[in-house]
Order: structure tokens, then C-alpha cells, then sequence
């Protein structure tokens, strides 16, 4: 990875003064994960532990007419077989954010296990509890489920009309938001340039490595705790509610987790492992089938996008009219939330005073649609860049000037009302891309062509403000000068431990390898919030950093007393306590902060900006802390005979405020990349009436090392982001532009756009076949 | 039969094997050996998290029962440190490269990349790529993967593999 | 994962692996497993006895007899890929082999199994009915040969009886100035091919003088092209894709949830004529040398 450095007048701390950040170290839980040491949720085993599976429907729309478990648990080895009218509370409301009713704030209900009916393939209906692993298969089978057939609606446009099946009691529509900026309308029609533009998007599926999984145990005290495959531990509290326990009696621990994406936001094991704790008190063991896992945990929704742009004869943007119709499935999970993010950066990050856009979440039998990075606000890449490139196109403009002639700065507001408030490097990050891309490639046989596509994109980073969002951090010294640092973060993957270790190690002066991290419980780490919305370097970066500057503060005031000392010589470094005569090693240094009655801890809370929750329509001073922007470029090649596109060359630019750790952002970006190109060329999740035929490996197709090319990634550096040091979030960013990249070097390549995802060679040949007129020869985008 | 004894050697430790004919070789390895470093990913022989060596290939350890090996000789990733017992030098790549993030798929990854840089064929990178399709990582978007592979093969130059292996 | 309980065996000969087989309606015979075990994983097979053939020594390794390759069945895909014999009398086997599943697939999976299982996207089997291979099949009693182009029957079936073992696959070498051409389409790298085209070609002159091509994926079964074959007689290479329209008559794609029918045809006349197309280069390569 390169790292490109700041400009001096936005740097918020001088880089050349951290010891620690900044530098590319192994991450400290990657030898243990190397050398295979590393336990997961899946491998811890307790005495006279029990195992569990789920019965799912294999109808997506059906009444449950008969669910017999007495054959079941007739079966030897079987020690129960729990039903939703064994759940004590297996009713579940939750509110959705923003959608009102004739009478009241719209309310969601999901079930535990299903009891009347179900609504989606594969959705839990029994919980088979077994001594051993080998008795499931059998005893799953012999749960008799008798369904009577019901009318499902599979698409969302139809799921939309008067007569359709309604998937629950108060119809199909989860949600709908509108943003209103400026007059569309009229500036569309006034507008010299318009360009206009459907596109769909597929069901994607997170396809970590680690399919989910948990052990639980009723622990001393009573307590149940589950240690599970998770990136929120918060959800100690949801268990609670369905077990019908107080919430101080439930602990959840995340263990390191093998990827999460989004996909382990919401509970998968949990429940049911707890529910199996509750109703035998022996340790319970749950591991989900990779099938399983494909068929019917939540998904990225799909969503048809109609986008309409206007500009001047120059390329500046005037109007844009965007509509969104996303499947959000069967149940409501944080579908509206992820339409939020996507009705707010529909625009894209340009600058633009007139846009209109009507966003809707629909219900249908299919699986449930809810968090995957990106959430919402990658989607909306594929459709504005799209539009972006055409109109470039359209005006003889290069890709980047247009651009670079509408990229949103500093102090710029999104339709939706939102200042920028940092600086914000989009411009930079075309120059990177394209200072980086060099020569654009020769064609590697005849009938192949090869093109060149940029696209840019804006993601927050940091949870919505209204839900007024908090990490909190513990730290403190150990006599001998190790640090303890507790945060309640799970680490996913992404070294969210690691790097708050560092951060931690930069400011107390220490080498990172004498910090060790606890994190991700709820009983016994400060909670820290939820691994995802890219907020935890963000967030818990920030907690840490404020309870270490306390800590060094606390630690020199009372050094500088004890020792009599100027307390403005002193610093915490190698040496311990240096400055003002000779270093006190830190063992002798916190011997006298002891001395002196002073605590050798710190306790801190850092706060997210805090606001007002929104309304359907959309229109707030402040919906996200802060955003992520960046540049990808694709070389393609496309083999005009078979369809097929090979990328040729990838980069990826994103400024990331401050690499804390550039080996883990370089980690993030070119995972990311390679993420958004397998959702660009191979990945879908395919359903036929509602039945998921996709659930396994053999069909669900991940990229795999030969179908990429090397990613290059790039950090930007410009130190103005809201994280620690000036770092900002990383995480989601990087999956935004790689579907509207490798589109728009296709369109270069073959003359043709391609206008839903996936991009799959028969589409790629239809396209071609379908190309009425060649388009008028424009300028290629060239470095400056 | 229903019931299998065979004789396995596992890193090194020669094991009698006495499990249920159906236990696959992950199971058996996860659940009777304790060598948690082997994963379950799919259990259709695609992922490669499962992947061990047997006598020095690489197999998904759940697409072969452990009934079927009586006899021959299994590493796992955590078979693959220095004689000293710090990490081998496929490892220390992957640890100076940061081709573990999440983890899960490193174990798989490991031991195929062993397998071929123990043949110690001169691979460019596309090759590379080619001999590690059948592992699939989510995190690192292969990156750091192949640059880890790459240093470890460069460094061998076109000379045969150490005494002693790769690992 | 979740796999519900079965038996295994190791049998001693193919008489006592046949037995197994007639006296159980659940055995199933295993050799490498690649095929047959996911499917177990899975719950899509509930076999209650695996007869592990793998033991039987016979069935392992190949070597050359007079003018032909003789490849026991379960020899693995490995074994082919890394046998300099095999690239020197079947190259279109080498290179065709190295394109089945991954490292680990091809380290357990064997041809039998491969041609057993009767995929009919797989390679080797349409790479086989090119090279007018003949499999030798028993039953413990009696051992018959059957022409490679005959065995398979259509989607995952096969001429073989229940109790019958494929034993041994012998393939005619072909003459040293054939040349060869293998092309495939799939979704992924290791993915079965959507279309797969195998091709062997012989020139005389500047002209095609034989060609056979083969084509997995279009079809129940793997397919040879007779009509494309014999209208590519005496044209040059540059001419043959005007014939691509001629592998229709012998192709049978059908739509299914993931493909259409006509995107796998149009990728059969592709790959068929990029296929004819290398073996007939190659051929002239030969006789240039």
C-alpha cells in the first residue's frame, strides 16, 4: 500500500512525533491466529455440553398447520425440542425509526420460532436440543411440520399493489423516506444536459469464512452467558427480553470473530442458544451449516434504482431525481435504517442544489434484507456513478473533470441538509488513482477490448446522531508498567483490538506489545458499542485515546508532585516518566503515583455528535458525524466472444484521515475492493418464488484469489478526520465504488453499459448484441 | 463396520484413531484431537479452511473420513512452526504481511501454500494465485496472501527447499 | 455437517467390494470422495455403507501399454496432472485435468470417480470421449469394456450396474502429429465450466485432415461434434469459424436457474471452434518442427 501524506494545514497532530501510530506493525492477535492458537467461537467445548439445530421452513410462504415434535424427542439422544410456545417471550416489536402509522409510530414484529405462519425460506420453526452432534441430522428430520401453501410476493414492485399477499398484518411497505432539496423538478426541466438511467442491484450474502456459531453456559450467579460469533455484544439485552430475565442476568462474549461484514449485526445463535441454556442449565454448543447460513440469515438488499441527472453545458450538476425501491424480505431488521443510508448519500459526493429523492423498503417472502458493509450507501455507487459517467460522456468531459468539477469540500451541504464539517480530499484521491494507473493495457488477444472506469463514493462513518452513541474504554497501569486496557469492542476481524492497543501504547509512551486488550464482553469490558456502521476506530479509537491522555496526565501530575518535578518537562516514553532530570523507570514512577493515593486508572466515555432523530422526510442539520470518500479505477478486459470481463488492474484511493495501522487499512481497502468485485461480477444470491437456490459455496460464488488482480490500495492521509490522531473510518468505504468502476471501464471497452449486477457474461453478451449504434469516440481519462 | 481403529500421525504425534466410521477427518481432528486450528467453512470441499496435508498434499479434511487414512501422516497448520517452536517461515510471512485478519481461512491457506512452496517451483504471481484458488479468504481480498507467498518463494529463489521443509 | 451415521469398508478385492454392493441398497462406492462426500455433508446422499475402494491396488497408477494409457481408476487427478507420460502421449488429458476444481480436489479426486459420477460439465469425461478412451467395468464375475462415448447415459447416470466397479480407463495415444486444444468457460476460477470444448486435431499440408471435438456442459452428457468434425476436413484453421453453427445438431443445452440455454449454446460454438482452432495450430507446430 502507499501512503500518501497530509498537507500541513489540516493536520491536526504532527505525524513525525507518534512512535507507535502509523506504523505498519503486526497486528497483535495475528501470530496467535497464524500459528493457530486463536479460539473462535465454534471450538470452545464444556463438560456435558449439548448441541443444537434448527428445524427452518422449506416453504417461504406457508400456514403452519401441524408442528409434531413427539417423534423427535422420542429419538435416544434427543433432550428436547423447543417450539415457539416454549419461547417465553417469542413475540418481538421493534420500532421502525422515522415510519409513522394512521395511529401510531410503526412497530415491526419478528417471532423467535414461528408459530402461524412462516414468511421466508428457511425461516426457524424448531429448536432440537441432543447430546451429540450426530443425532441432529435424524432428529431435525423427525420434527413432522405440516404446511398449508399461501400466496408469497416476490418482487417489490409488486409487493406494492393493492391485491398483493401482505407479508404482515400492516402491509408491505417497511418504510419510505424523502429528501427534498432545491426544486428537481424544475431544474430538470430546465437543465441543458439530463441523463437518465435504471439499474439493479442483487441479494448479496456476507460470506465470512466463520459460519456463526456460539457456545452458552448458565455461569455462577445465574448468569447466562454466550459466547458467540457476534459484532454486537449489546444484544445482552434483546436475550433478556425474549428469555423474560432482567438484562444484568445475560452476558454475551465475543470471542474474535471470523468475519461479521454486517452479517453478525443482527443476533443469529444467540437466542437459541440461550433458550437452550435456560430450559436445560447444561452448556449448549450452536454451529450454523454454511448452507444454512446462505439460505436464510439476512442478506444486502437488492434495489432498483431510477436516477435522473441534469446539468449545465459545462458539467455542473444542477438536479438530480433519484428513486429507490429495495427488497428488504420477509422481515424488517434494520431495513429502513440501511434505505437511510441510502436515501442520504443517493447523490453521491457532489455538490448539488436540487435534489428530490423518494426511497422505499418493501416486504416480500424472501429472506430478510439487513446490514452489510456498506449498509444502504453502496448500492447507490452503482447508480450515480453511472449517471456521472454518462454524463461525462455525453459533455466530451473526462471522468474526473466532471468530477472534480462537482466534488463536495468542506463546508458543503448534502441534499439532506448536513454540513461537511471536515475537509473533505475527494479531488485528491482522482489524482492518486490516476497518477498511480499509468499506461492503460493492450488487449490480450483479438477479440478481446479493454477499457478504463473511475468511480467515486461517500460513506459515514459513525452511527446515525440521533442514537446518541457512546464508547467507553478502562485503562490502567499495572505495577510493573503493563497496561490493562478494557473496551467492550468486538474485534471482527478488522484488528479493532490491535489497533486500540496501539493507540493506547502511543500515548502512555509504552511498546504496544506490553498492552494487552480485553474486549468484547458485556459483563466485564466497558460496552463500546456495536462492531459495525464503521464506527469503532471512530468511536472506541476515541474512548481509548481519552482515558490513555487521562491516564498520562493523572500519572504526570502525580509523578511531577511525588518527585517535585516540573510537571511540564515531563512526558511518558521509552525511558517511563522522561524529562526533568533523570527518566524514572515506570515501575518506580507508578510506586510514587501510588504513594500518593492516585489511582492508577481511568474510566472513560467519548461521545458521538448527539441530534434529533429524523422524520420520513429527511431534512437535518446533522444525520452522521462525519464521511469517508474515496476513488477506485478498473482496468478491464472483456472478451467480446464469451461475455467474460477480467479486471486487469485495481486501485483503490480512500482517505483515511490517518492510517493507525496502514497494514490493517491497506487490509480493509483491498478487502473491500475485492468484496465489491465479486458482488461487481459473480456473486448473487439466487431466488426462484421465493426459494433460495444459492445455499452453498459450490453456488454462491466469492472471488477467489485468481479471480483478482493485485489490488492497489492508496491511504490518504489528510489528517482531518473525527477518529484519533485524525484518523477517519475505513472499514465499509472501500466496498462502495468497485461495481460503478468496473461498469463504467466496461462502457469504455465495449460502448455499452451495463445496468444490473451482477455482470455476468450472458448479460455482458446481451448487452452487445442488444447495442443499437456506436456511441460518439470520447476523451479517455488521463492523468493530470 | 461401523467403527474404525487406524493409526494416524498427527504433527509429528502417531494417534490411534478408534471413531465412528462416519467422522470425517475435520470432525475427528476438531473433536478427538483437539487441533482446533482446522475449520469448518462449508463442507463442500470449496473453501479450504478445513485443508490439511496428508503425507505433504493438501486435502479438505471434510471431504475424507478418518477412517480412510489409517496409516498416513497429517499436518495442520500449527504443524507448520520452526523446529523451535516460534512460526515457520510460510507463517512469519503471513505475520510481517498481514495476511491474517479475521483468521479464519489461514489455517487452509497455510498449508496449501506449503504444499507448493514445498515443491520449490519458481511461481510468479498469477501462479500463485492459480495454486491458492481453491482457499477463499474474505478479508484480505488476497493481497497480502499472495504477497506473503511471494516473499517466502523469492526468498527460496529457484533453489530447492531447506532440509527440514518449508515450514 | 450434520451427516447422518453410515458404515465403511475396506475391501480386499473388487469380488468382495462387488458383494458389498449387491447385498446392501445403500452402499455406495467411495474412491476420493470429492464428488460423493459433499453430497453426504450436504444430506443429498444418506448411504448407509461406503465401500472404500481405494485399497485396491490395482486400481492405482498408470502406465503405457503398446499404443495406449492405461489409467487406473483411482488414480488421482494429481497423479495425471504431474505424469510426464501423460503430457508426452495425452497432453489434452494434462492440460485439461489441471483445470478440475482445486489443489485439494485434485489431490483426493480420482477419474474414476470423475467418470463415474458422470457430471456432464466435467472434463475429463469429454476429454476422454474425445480420445476414444474405453473403460473396463466389473462386477467381480465378469469384466466388460465399454467405449468411453457410451457411457454415460444422461445427467449423473451411467451404464454402469449397481454392483459393477469401474476399474480401469484405457486411452489410444494418438499420433505424434495430433495437436490438441482445451477451452473453458466457468463462473470461477475452479468453478465446473458452464461450456467446456476439447479438441484434437491432425493436419496434412496446411489443412485439417481429422478432427474430433468434444463438448461438456451442453448437454445431459458429455457430447462429440460429428457434423463440425467432418465439414472441418480439409479447410485451414482460419476457416473453421464459419462452421461454428454446425455443433448445434449435437448439442442439448437446457435453461436452468442459473443459465439460459442459449447463452450455454453460444458459448459451445465458441469454445468449440477456439478449441478446433489450437489443436489444429498445434499440429502444424508438430510438423513445422
Amino acid at each position: 500500500m502507499t501512503t500518501v501524506g497530509g498537507r500541513d494545514e489540516v493536520q491536526r497532530s504532527d505525524a513525525s512525533q507518534l512512535r507507535v501510530v502509523g506504523r505498519p506493525l503486526p497486528r497483535t492477535d495475528a501470530a496467535e491466529k497464524i500459528a493457530g492458537s486463536t479460539r473462535y467461537a465454534a471450538d470452545l467445548a464444556l463438560p456435558a455440553m449439548l448441541h443444537t439445530r434448527l428445524v427452518r421452513s422449506t416453504l417461504p410462504s406457508a400456514r403452519l398447520v401441524r408442528r409434531d415434535t413427539a417423534r423427535a424427542r422420542s429419538l435416544a439422544g434427543v433432550v428436547a425440542v423447543l417450539l415457539g410456545e416454549d419461547v417465553p417471550h417469542n413475540e418481538v416489536w421493534v420500532d421502525v425509526p422515522g415510519q409513522q402509522t394512521e395511529v401510531r409510530a410503526l412497530k415491526a414484529r419478528s417471532q423467535v420460532l414461528a408459530t402461524g405462519r412462516v414468511r421466508y425460506h428457511g425461516q426457524p420453526i424448531a429448536l432440537v436440543v441432543a447430546e451429540s452432534e450426530d443425532v441432529l441430522a435424524e432428529a431435525e428430520a423427525l420434527v413432522d411440520v405440516e404446511y398449508e401453501e399461501l400466496p408469497g410476493v416476490f418482487d417489490p414492485e409488486e409487493a406494492l399493489g393493492e391485491e398483493a399477499p401482505r407479508v404482515h398484518e400492516d402491509g408491505n411497505l417497511l418504510a419510505e423516506w424523502h429528501i427534498d432539496s432545491g426544486d428537481a423538478a424544475t431544474a430538470l426541466e430546465r437543465a441543458p444536459i439530463v441523463i437518465e438511467g435504471q439499474y439493479r442491484t442483487q441479494f448479496v450474502d456476507h460470506a465470512y469464512l466463520e459460519p456463526e456459531a456460539g457456545v452458552a453456559w448458565l455461569d455462577d450467579d445465574g448468569v447466562i452467558t454466550i459466547r458467540a460469533s457476534t459484532q454486537v455484544v449489546e444484544h445482552f439485552r434483546d436475550i433478556a427480553a425474549i428469555l423474560g430475565v432482567p438484562q444484568a442476568r445475560i452476558r454475551v462474549i465475543a470471542p474474535y470473530v471470523g468475519g461479521g461484514f454486517g452479517g453478525k449485526e443482527d443476533m443469529t445463535v444467540e437466542p437459541y442458544l440461550a433458550l437452550a441454556v435456560l430450559r436445560t442449565g447444561r452448556p449448549v454448543r450452536m454451529v450454523w451449516t454454511r448452507q444454512e447460513s446462505l439460505l436464510a440469515r439476512p442478506k444486502r438488499h437488492p434495489m432498483r434504482l431510477r436516477y435522473r441527472t441534469g446539468a449545465e453545458n459545462d458539467g455542473t450538476l444542477v438536479a438530480q431525481d433519484i428513486e429507490i425501491l429495495a427488497d428488504t424480505g420477509a422481515e424488517a431488521y434494520l431495513g429502513a435504517l440501511v434505505l437511510l443510508y441510502s436515501s442520504v448519500t443517493a447523490a453521491g459526493p457532489y455538490r448539488c442544489p436540487n435534489v428530490r429523492v423518494r426511497a422505499r423498503a418493501v416486504y416480500t417472502n424472501h429472506p430478510p434484507c439487513s446490514a452489510m458493509r456498506g449498509f444502504g450507501a453502496m448500492q447507490v455507487v452503482f447508480g450515480c456513478e453511472a449517471q456521472i459517467d454518462e454524463l461525462a460522456r455525453r459533455l466530451q468531459l473526462t471522468p474526473d473533470e466532471i468530477r472534480r468539477r462537482n466534488a463536495i469540500r468542506e463546508g458543503d451541504r448534502l441534499p439532506v441538509g448536513q454540513q461537511i464539517v471536515t475537509p473533505i480530499w475527494l479531488g485528491e484521491t482522482i489524482d492518486q488513482v490516476l497518477r498511480a494507473a499509468g499506461p492503460r493495457p493492450e488487449p490480450s488477444r483479438p477479440h478481446c477490448r479493454v477499457g478504463r472506469g473511475i468511480a467515486s463514493n461517500l460513506q459515514p462513518y459513525g452511527r446515525l446522531v440521533w442514537l446518541q452513541d457512546t464508547a467507553a474504554a478502562w485503562i490502567g497501569f499495572q505495577f510493573d508498567g503493563s497496561v490493562t486496557l478494557r473496551c467492550g469492542v468486538p474485534d471482527i476481524g478488522g484488528g479493532q483490538a490491535a489497533s486500540l492497543g496501539q493507540i493506547a501504547a502511543e500515548v502512555l509512551g509504552v511498546d504496544p506489545a506490553r498492552v494487552t486488550v480485553h474486549f468484547g464482553d458485556s459483563a466485564r469490558t466497558p460496552l463500546a458499542g456495536t462492531s459495525t456502521a464503521t464506527r469503532q476506530l471512530y468511536m472506541s479509537g476515541n474512548a481509548a485515546h481519552l482515558a490513555a491522555t487521562r491516564l498520562r496526565d493523572q500519572t504526570l501530575d502525580a509523578v511531577a508532585e511525588a518527585a517535585g518535578r516540573a510537571r511540564g518537562a515531563l512526558r511518558l516514553g521509552p525511558g517511563g516518566v522522561e524529562g526533568g532530570g533523570e527518566p524514572i523507570a515506570l515501575p518506580r514512577a507508578l510506586e510514587l503515583v501510588r504513594g500518593l493515593g492516585v489511582p492508577l486508572e481511568v474510566l472513560a466515555t467519548f461521545h458521538g455528535p448527539r441530534g434529533r432523530a429524523v422524520a420520513r422526510d429527511l431534512a437535518a442539520e446533522r444525520v452522521f458525524p462525519d464521511f469517508t470518500v474515496g476513488t477506485h479505477l478498473a482496468d478491464v478486459e472483456v472478451d467480446c466472444d464469451t461475455g467474460q470481463i477480467r479486471v486487469v488492474r485495481y486501485l483503490a484511493c480512500h482517505d483515511v484521515g490517518r492510517a493507525i495501522n496502514p497494514q490493517s487499512v491497506s487490509g480493509q481497502i483491498c478487502g473491500g475492493a475485492a468484496m465489491g468485485i465479486g458482488s461487481a461480477l459473480t456473486e448473487e444470491i439466487v431466488l426462484e418464488s421465493g426459494i433460495n437456490l444459492t445455499a452453498g459455496f459450490f453456488q454462491y460464488r466469492i472471488p477467489t484469489a485468481l479471480d483478482l488482480p493485485d489490488i492497489e490500495a492508496i491511504a490518504l492521509e489528510s489528517g482531518a478526520g473525527m477518529g484519533p490522531f485524525g484518523a477517519r473510518g475505513i472499514g465499509e468505504p472501500p466496498i462502495g465504488p468497485p461495481a460503478a468502476t468496473i461498469a463504467n471501464a466496461v462502457r469504455d471497452a465495449i460502448g455499452v453499459r451495463l445496468t444490473e449486477l451482477p455482470m455476468t457474461p450472458e448479460r455482458v453478451l446481451a448487452a452487445i448484441r442488444a447495442q443499437a449504434h456506436t456511441d460518439p469516440p470520447r476523451p479517455a481519462p488521463t492523468g493530470p | 463396520m461401523t467403527d474404525a481403529t487406524s493409526r494416524i500421525t498427527v504433527n509429528g504425534r502417531e494417534l490411534e484413531c478408534r471413531a465412528a466410521a462416519h467422522l470425517s477427518l475435520l470432525r475427528w481432528l476438531r473433536d478427538h484431537v483437539g487441533a482446533l486450528e482446522v475449520k469448518y467453512g462449508c463442507g463442500e470441499g470449496v473453501c479450504g479452511a478445513c485443508a490439511v496435508l496428508i503425507d505433504g498434499q493438501a486435502v479438505n479434511s471434510c471431504l475424507v473420513l478418518a477412517a480412510q487414512i489409517d496409516g498416513r501422516a497429517v499436518t495442520t497448520s500449527a504443524g507448520l512452526g520452526s523446529p523451535s517452536g516460534g512460526l515457520g517461515r510460510l507463517q512469519q510471512a503471513f505475520l510481517d504481511r498481514g495476511a491474517a485478519q479475521c483468521g479464519f481461512c489461514t489455517g487452509g491457506m497455510l498449508v496449501t501454500a506449503a504444499e507448493f512452496a514445498g515443491a520449490g517451483e519458481a511461481l510468479d504471481r498469477r501462479s500463485i494465485r492459480d495454486a491458492l484458488h481453491g482457499n477463499l479468504c474474505r478479508c484480505t481480498g488476497y493481497q497480502a496472501i499472495v504477497d506473503a507467498v511471494d516473499d517466502v518463494l523469492r526468498d527460496q529463489g529457484s533453489s530447492s527447499p531447506p532440509a527440514g521443509g518449508w515450514t | 455437517m450434520y451427516v447422518r451415521p453410515f458404515g465403511y469398508t475396506r475391501p480386499a478385492s473388487p469380488l468382495e467390494a462387488c458383494e458389498h454392493l449387491r447385498r446392501d441398497d445403500g452402499a455406495k462406492v467411495l474412491a476420493g470422495g470429492q464428488s460423493l462426500l459433499p453430497l453426504v455433508n450436504l444430506g443429498l446422499s444418506t448411504p448407509s455403507l461406503l465401500v472404500d475402494i481405494q485399497s485396491l491396488g490395482d486400481l492405482h497408477g498408470l502406465h503405457l501399454e503398446g499404443e495406449q494409457l492405461v489409467i487406473g481408476a483411482s488414480t488421482t487427478h494429481r497423479m495425471l496432472e504431474r505424469d510426464a507420460q501423460v503430457r508426452r502421449v495425452a497432453p489434452l488429458l494434462a492440460a485439461s485435468v489441471r483445470e478440475v476444481g482445486n489443489l485439494r480436489v485434485r489431490n483426493r479426486g480420482t477419474i474414476g470417480g470423475s467418470v463415474a459420477h458422470a457430471d456432464p460439465a466435467a472434463e475429463l469425461p469429454m476429454c476422454l470421449i474425445v480420445l476414444e478412451a474405453r473403460y473396463l467395468v466389473d462386477n467381480g464375475a465378469r469384466v466388460r469394456s465399454v467405449p468411453a462415448a457410451d457411457f454415460a447415459t444422461g445427467f449423473l447416470t451411467t451404464r454402469l450396474a449397481p454392483d459393477e466397479l469401474l476399474t480401469r480407463i484405457e486411452v489410444p495415444a494418438a499420433g505424434p502429429d495430433w495437436g490438441w486444444g482445451f477451452q473453458e468457460v466457468a463462473r470461477r476460477a475452479g468453478d465446473f465450466a458452464l461450456v467446456a470444448a476439447a479438441a484434437i486435431a491432425r493436419c496434412e499440408g496446411t489443412l485439417v485432415a481429422d478432427l474430433r471435438i468434444g463438448l461438456a456442459g451442453v448437454a445431459p452428457r458429455p457430447v462429440r461434434c460429428p457434423t463440425l468434425e467432418a465439414a472441418a476436413r480439409g479447410r485451414s484453421p482460419e476457416a473453421l469459424p464459419e462452421l461454428a453453427p454446425l455443433v448445434d445438431p449435437d448439442i442439448a443445452p437446457s435453461d436452468d436457474s442459473f443459465t439460459p440455454a442459449h447463452y450455454r449454446a453460444h458459448l459451445a460454438r465458441v469454445l468449440a471452434i477456439r478449441a478446433a482452432q489450437d489443436a489444429a495450430r498445434r499440429s502444424l507446430d508438430v510438423r513445422a518442427a
